[in-house]
This record gives C-alpha cells, sequence and structure tokens, in this order.
C-alpha cells in the first residue's frame, strides 16, 4: 500500500508536466515581470536598471492609474448595488416558476455569458453607435431624441455605457449563481414557515436571505475581484477613452507596453495590478471567515 | 386531494404573470442579439434607416457566405478546435494527476506546490501578458499553437486541481486500498480507478475551462500574429478592422463566431449551467 502510494517516480511524472507548464506560463513570467518593471527598457536597446522609480512614479505621480482604480471601484460598487439585486430577484422569480419553463428562463438568461467577450463587446459597439445604433433610433421614435449621444465616446456617458455593458455581460453568471443556491435551501423549513403563516415577502426576507448569506457572500466577493481584472471589455469598446475615462488598470498596462513602448514602466504597472488582486482576495477571503465563522 | 388539485391550478394561474414579466424582461436581454441577428441579414445601407427592426425581404444570406469566405471562419474554427482540444484535454488529464498525487500520496513537497498552485487563482491573466510576450517571443513559441496552449493549459489548472482536490476529498479511500490489494500498480490505479471514479468532477472541469479558453480573447490577439493560426474570436476584431463599411458582413461574423458556442449550450446546456455553478461555488 504504502509502496503504491509513495511512488516516488510516479509521483513525478503525475506532478512535473502540469507544475512545470504551470511554472512557465505562469510563475517565471512574474517573476521577470518583476525584473523588467525594475528598467526603463523600451522594448528595444540596452536594459537600463532604475529600480523602484516607475513604482514611485506609479503611485505618486500617475493620475491614470488612480483614475483606473477608481473606475475598477465604479464598477464594483453598482454591480454590487444593481447587478447582483437585481439577478438575486430574477434567480428567485425563476426558481418560482417551476417546470419547464424555469429551465427555459435559466438557459435565456445565461446565453450571454458563453459567447465571447469580442462578440458581444463590438456588438454593444454597434448597438450603441451614434448613426445607426438601436439604442438611438429607440429613443428618437420615444420621443427622448434630445437624449441621443454618442454613449462610448461622450466623456460623460462612457464609463456608465461600459459598466452597462459588462454588467449585461456577467448578469447570468450572477442570476446562475443565486439560482443555485436558492434551489439549494433545505425545503422543509420553508415548508414550517409556510404552516407557520409566513406570507410570501416574510419567506424572502427572513428566511431565503439569511439562508442564501454563504452564495451572496461568496457571489459578492466574485464580483469585487473580477471588478479590477476587467480588460477585454474595455479593450474592444473604448480602449480606455476618451482621455483616460474608462480606463482599467490591465488594458493601462497593455496600452502602455504595446502602444507606447513603455515596457519597463508598463511591467511595474503589471506588478502592482498582481498585488492588488492577491491583497484583494486574500483580506476578503480572511474576513469571510471571520465573519462566517461568527455568524 | 381535492386541496392539492386546486392549490396547483392556483399556482398554475398565478405564475402566468410571472411567466409574462420573465419573458419581456429575457427578451429584453437578448434584444442586443435579436438586433444584430435581424440585421446582419439586411442591407449595410439598411441600418441607416429609421427602422429599429426589419423584416429583410428577402433576407440577405450572402452576408453569411462573405462573412464564412472573407472571414476565414472555417481556418479560425479548425485553429480554435486544436488549441482548445488540446488545451482542455491536457487539463482534465493534468488536475486528476496532480489532485491526486497532492491530496492522497505521500511526499514531502505535496503542501507547498499545491499551495503555489491553487496561488495561481488570484494571478490574473493580463499580468502574464507583457513577460509571456517577450518571454514567447525569444523562445519563438510566439505564433504557434504552443504559444496558445501552454498559457491556456497553465492558468486552466489551478481551477482544475482546486476543483478535483475538493472532488477527491469525498472519495472513500476503501475501493483504491483493495485496488491496491489486489495488486494494482500506480498507472492501473490512476487510469482504472482514479479516472472513472472522479468523472462528474473532470466534467465539470472541461466545462469550465472550455468556457474559459474557446471564448478567449486577449492573448490569442498578443501571442498569435500569423493570421493563419488565430483562433476564432479574433475573426470579428480582424473583420471589423479590414471591412469596417460592410456592417451587414460585419454582423454576420460575429453571428458564425457566436454560432458554435450557442450550439454547444444548446445542446448541453443541463451540464454546463451544472458545472459553473459547481465550479463558482468551490472556486
Amino acid at each position: 500500500m504504502h509502496r503504491v502510494l509513495s511512488n516516488k517516480r510516479a509521483i513525478f511524472w503525475m506532478v512535473f508536466p502540469g507544475f512545470a507548464v504551470f511554472c512557465f506560463a505562469v510563475f517565471i513570467p512574474l517573476f521577470y515581470s518583476v525584473f523588467l518593471g525594475m528598467t526603463d527598457w523600451r522594448g528595444y536597446g540596452e536594459i537600463h536598471m532604475v529600480w523602484a522609480q516607475n513604482f514611485s512614479k506609479i503611485l505618486f505621480h500617475d493620475p491614470v492609474f488612480w483614475i483606473s482604480l477608481k473606475n475598477a471601484l465604479l464598477l464594483a460598487v453598482l454591480t454590487m448595488l444593481i447587478q447582483h439585486p437585481v439577478a438575486l430577484l430574477f434567480a428567485y422569480l425563476i426558481a418560482k416558476v417551476g417546470g419547464k419553463r424555469e429551465k427555459l428562463f435559466r438557459t435565456l438568461f445565461f446565453v450571454p455569458c458563453v459567447i465571447s467577450t469580442v462578440v458581444t463587446s463590438r456588438m454593444w459597439v454597434a448597438f450603441l453607435s451614434p448613426t445607426y445604433g438601436l439604442v438611438n433610433h429607440f429613443l428618437k421614435a420615444v420621443g427622448l431624441g434630445f437624449l441621443q449621444t454618442d454613449w462610448l465616446s461622450n466623456q460623460r456617458t462612457a464609463i456608465y455605457a461600459l459598466i452597462f455593458v459588462i454588467m449585461w455581460q456577467g448578469f447570468g453568471w450572477a442570476m446562475l449563481i443565486y439560482y443555485s443556491g436558492i434551489k439549494g435551501l433545505p425545503k422543509d423549513i420553508m415548508e414550517a414557515a409556510k404552516v407557520d403563516g409566513a406570507n410570501r415577502f416574510n419567506l424572502l426576507w427572513h428566511i431565503t436571505l439569511p439562508l442564501l448569506r454563504p452564495v451572496i457572500v461568496v457571489n459578492l466577493t466574485v464580483a469585487l475581484i473580477s471588478s479590477f481584472k476587467q480588460m477585454e471589455t474595455i479593450f474592444l469598446t473604448t480602449n480606455g477613452g476618451p482621455g483616460n475615462t474608462t480606463q482599467f488598470i490591465a488594458n493601462y498596462l497593455y496600452t502602455e507596453a504595446f502602444s507606447a513602448q513603455k515596457y519597463g514602466y508598463a511591467n511595474a504597472i503589471s506588478v502592482l495590478f498582481v498585488v492588488i488582486c492577491i491583497l484583494a482576495t486574500v483580506i476578503l477571503n480572511h474576513s469571510l471567515k471571520r465573519d462566517a465563522i461568527e455568524s | 386531494m381535492i386541496g392539492v388539485v386546486k392549490m396547483t391550478q392556483e399556482k398554475k394561474k398565478r405564475s402566468i404573470p410571472l411567466t409574462v414579466l420573465l419573458t419581456l424582461v429575457a427578451l429584453g436581454q437578448l434584444v442586443p442579439l435579436i438586433w444584430l441577428f435581424d440585421f446582419s441579414l439586411a442591407k449595410s445601407g439598411d441600418l441607416f434607416g429609421s427602422n429599429m427592426f426589419i423584416l429583410p425581404d428577402p433576407p440577405q444570406w450572402g452576408n453569411y457566405a462573405k462573412a464564412w469566405i472573407n472571414g476565414k471562419i472555417p481556418q479560425y474554427f479548425v485553429n480554435s478546435i486544436i488549441v482548445n482540444a488540446v488545451s482542455i484535454g491536457l487539463v482534465a488529464v493534468f488536475s486528476v494527476t496532480m489532485a491526486y498525487a497532492f491530496t492522497r500520496m505521500k511526499w514531502k513537497l505535496s503542501k507547498p506546490l499545491l499551495a503555489l498552485v491553487t496561488i495561481g487563482i488570484m494571478v490574473p491573466i493580463h499580468a502574464t501578458l507583457l513577460p509571456n510576450f517577450l518571454i514567447f517571443t525569444r523562445l519563438k513559441i510566439a505564433d504557434t499553437y504552443l504559444g496558445l496552449i501552454l498559457p491556456y493549459v497553465a492558468f486552466g489548472l489551478p481551477m482544475g486541481t482546486f476543483i478535483m482536490t475538493g472532488f477527491m476529498e469525498g472519495v472513500p479511500h476503501s475501493v483504491e486500498e483493495s485496488a491496491i490489494l489486489d495488486g494494482c500498480n500506480t498507472r492501473q490505479l490512476i487510469f482504472r480507478i482514479i479516472f472513472p471514479l472522479v468523472r462528474p468532477a473532470i466534467v465539470t472541469v472541461i466545462i469550465m475551462t472550455y468556457i474559459s479558453t474557446w471564448n478567449e480573447f486577449i492573448m490569442a490577439a498578443t501571442f498569435v500574429a500569423d493570421d493563419s493560426l488565430r483562433t476564432l474570436p479574433y475573426a470579428v476584431y480582424n473583420f471589423a478592422g479590414e471591412y469596417s463599411a460592410d456592417y451587414a458582413v460585419q454582423f454576420a461574423v460575429m453571428m458564425l463566431v457566436a454560432l458554435p458556442s450557442l450550439l454547444i449550450y444548446a445542446f448541453l446546456s443541463d451540464r454546463i449551467t451544472a458545472g459553473v455553478t459547481e465550479g463558482a461555488l468551490k472556486g
């Protein structure tokens, strides 16, 4: 028994290939990034060490970096305040419909999530287009023509239009998680509450929601972290514009590298980006664990 | 008995407004897609009319023919299949072997290495784009299938291993113990005993990996510049640049790129729904 389960050679071949790929494409690049982040390399020529200069410049003299963080926070807050309550409500309603219709609606609401972001992003660019988009056609048709604008290029609307698109794409995920959470609730408690004469609102507010708490917490955590990781939708719609008003960290570091050729500087942003993501995850998990033990 | 019948009837009646509401919201959510499909069958000029929707008369299926050929859909599709099949397959196999070695087998480094792999879940893919672009270019694996397969596997593994270790904790030791007593060696144990046992978790891992790699765009756009190796999502981006005035054909390209995902979803929606919720709740 022991010989089979501690067969060194077998363990090596079971772990090494996958682990090597993982190190090669995830860990080694991160260390390389830390190194490049301490240089002023522009993609060609000699590499000069500038040590912490890039990092201090990003943190203290780079407004775009802070705009990117602010946008991520704005997205996180709006997602939690708008997308999630709506998703939870619809998960609840779908779970109540029952039968074939329940499955149909569950399937329909998730459709945007299975389509590539490239398709949905370009689709929204067309849909919001000032010249032929349906949104502006619709506004005109219902007599709100004065509201027409170039949604994704107007400084005042761009970030909100973008956030709307991101929420639209993510809605199905959030809803599906809540839905399965609701489906997993113990039925006997609900029945008992009904027998005790709880009305539908009481049932939702005092029984369903408290029981769903762990699912809600997980779902909101995921939402917060993925707000910081946003990139594709931005890259494919506004690319951070107009004037960096819709910039997000990942997209910012990408343009700094591939458009501005500031490889050293972009890698420094990249390093800070990883630090922020890991810190956010660790802190959230830690405080949530404590929260779970207390409640 | 009568009470039960009455209750279900009442329930049905009450659920009609609910069905109407959900139908309206679902349609509202899908309006952009419906609009896209509608105008992909129209003439490009029709978009500039005042109609929100039109009945294309006759439907311009030629747009799709043009999209199919000029958008190089068949070629990109084949590339997508190759890259995804290899990546998903490797993630599935590696996550089983790694999870098994990490949770059931006895060796010194198992805890720290598992921790390292789990940290990978937190690393955003975008932070590896620049260094990997430079490394891949230098090692000449940029512009090869490998340049996509390696990062896809690397980023699929942490989640896959995580799901798999979670699942294996629930698998009783007794089966493998008796297999070992019957004289199974390690290879037989893994491939004959463990793989069949963890099949449900393998399905979850495959689905999670499929959803993230099939639609992946930014790595594909960064690590591959050779047009003959591009994957499907890139077709949209490429075409939008080249044929920027031909809106209807652009829309047709988008529909064609979305189609395989939609078909797979239509056939496997139950499995995908189950896989996603399991993966997400455990992750």
